[in-house]
């Protein structure tokens, strides 16, 4: 027997070199599913690629895996690039991945990115615009899908917390190309319900599941909703736009069914509360006046009605001897005057006075005489002044100057009605007068 | 006019309180609305007394209302 046994390490060593020299494996790209992950205590990683038929042990160390944007976990779809080598200890083949991206996420992310600033910018997330949640909403519209946990989970959680709120469920597609389109719909028909609030979601899945959230047309429908909107999308960590533009963002369904309403007992204890402290304001209102009452009631003056009288006598006192004071006073001052005129150089002198009067008099006298001669004067011209305007005014005087007049039985006649044809008249002149018979009336 | 909501009688309640609370208004008025709140007060645990379980319901494909049940659910 010349045949030459190799050693399990010659072998792999053989094919190893093999491989090495393969120009095709030295530097390939791989898409994957990753399975088996395990980040080793030294920063290397471990794990397995596949695809639905096959699969392939992957490493990548720690120089190269320090590099990696994300953190790679079992599932996710990556692309990778290395070279296949083998490892001989293990007798198998393997990937040394350089680089690993996850797979179409790139893609979504600057999508998700792109519309997020978007629409930030264009301020679909102001907080300006945010509608308050209302506290206690007696209706509450649900845009999801009409199967599956998260449907169940907000009807079971409002139903539990808060039963006597109505729930009306606007059924829509969570996934697939026409989600994005029916859940705007929903919203949009939901506008027209007559609804408190509103909550938009779906459940857990993959981003792609979950990516109508992501997409504009339902961003809009949700700012443009006049209801208030509570966003519930997947869990806990999926941020979408839809979030961004909710009023409110819940963690998960049940998150927002718990958002949404109040426990029935909470509020019954609110209004409790309510009920106790508005009868206790009144009674501290009661007891306040009734306390405001009692001092009003136990005041000085009300129990000793004596003192209104006291500074009203000492008033009326003071009052009085102020008056018998300056009434002495004026009779004083009247004493003094009196006295002063007694002794006044008239009434010591009473002569006097005729002596003065006797002057008076003659002056006066002569005085009066003068002017009873000027009066007399002015007299005899006013007179002779009036005869002369008589004269002007005397009804002889117009006769004077051609006019007559005429009377008919002792009546003057002034109007040619008043007289017939063969009347009598009489007719005056300025000198003499006549008797004439009417002839003729115009 | 429309019916008195569960909230808005709250509001009021509120508003109310921080009436009575701030003791500036006559004792006629506290009187007064003493009865008008707890009238609130009897609203709001009536509508929380009487309200039985509601039905949740769903908009039917032609625009119709229909019960909606979801899966396990005690019919």
């Amino acid at each position: 027997m010349n045949e030459k046994y190799l050693s399990i390490t010659e072998i792999n060593q053989m094919i190893k070199m093999m491989f090495d020299n393969a120009p095709f494996l030295k530097k390939v790209y791989l898409k994957g599913e990753i399975s088996n992950f395990k980040h080793h205590t030294s920063g290397h990683l471990y794990l397995t690629l596949k695809d639905d038929d096959s699969k392939i042990s992957a490493i990548m160390f720690r120089s190269a895996a320090e590099s990696l944007s994300f953190v790679p976990e079992d599932g996710m779809n990556v692309l990778v690039t290395g070279r296949i080598s083998v490892y001989p200890n293990g007798g198998n083949y393997q990937i040394y991945i350089d680089k690993m991206e996850q797979d179409g996420l790139g893609n979504l992310y600057i999508e998700f990115e792109k519309l997020k600033q978007k629409l930030q910018k264009e301020g679909l997330f102001d907080p300006k615009y945010k509608k308050e949640i209302p506290k206690y909403p007696m209706k509450i519209g649900i845009v999801t899908a009409p199967t599956g946990a998260a449907i169940k989970d907000i009807i079971s959680t409002i139903r539990r917390r808060f039963p006597i709120c109505k729930t009306l469920l606007f059924p829509a597609l969570v996934q697939g190309v026409s989600a994005k389109d029916d859940i705007a719909k929903k919203i949009r028909m939901a506008q027209d319900y007559d609804l408190d609030l509103l909550i938009v979601g779906r459940g857990g899945g993959s981003i792609e599941d979950l990516w109508a959230f992501n997409e504009e047309v339902v961003a809009r429908a949700i700012f443009d909703s006049k209801i208030p909107v509570i966003s519930a999308v997947g869990h806990e960590v999926d941020v979408t736009i839809a979030d961004f533009v909710a009023d409110k963002r819940a963690p998960t369904p049940t998150g927002a069914a718990e958002m949404a309403v109040p426990t029935i007992q909470e509020v019954k204890t609110i209004l409790k509360t309510k009920e106790l402290e508005i009868s206790k304001l009144l009674e501290r209102k009661l007891s306040e006046s009734a306390n405001t009452l009692k001092k009003l009631s136990s005041s000085y003056v009300l129990k000793n009605p004596l003192v209104l009288y006291e500074t009203k006598i000492q008033k009326l006192d003071s009052i009085h001897e102020n008056l018998r004071k300056s009434i002495d006073l004026f009779l004083e001052n009247k004493k003094k005057s009196l006295e002063h005129l007694k002794s006044s150089y008239i009434l010591q002198n009473p002569s006097s006075l005729y002596e003065k009067k006797i002057e008076n008099f003659e002056t006066l006298k002569i005085l009066l005489h003068k002017n009873f001669e000027s009066i007399l004067v002015k007299k005899e011209h006013d007179l002779q002044f009036t005869i002369q305007t008589l004269k002007l005014v005397n009804p002889l005087s117009i006769l004077e100057k051609g006019y007559s007049f005429v009377k008919k039985d002792g009546q003057f006649v002034t109007d040619s009605s008043k007289i017939n044809v063969k009347d009598e008249l009489e007719i005056t002149f300025f000198k003499g007068n006549a008797k004439v018979e009417v002839k003729e009336i115009n | 006019m429309k019916e008195k909501t569960f909230e808005s009688a709250l509001k009021d309640l509120e508003v109310m309180i921080k009436d009575l609370e701030s003791g500036t208004i006559p004792l006629e008025d506290a009187i007064t609305k003493y009865t008008d709140a707890m009238n609130l007060v009897k609203f709001c645990q009536e509508k929380l007394d009487h309200a039985t379980k509601q039905v949740s319901k769903i908009l039917g494909e032609n625009g119709e209302i229909k019960d909606f049940q979801t899966t396990d659910e005690e019919v």
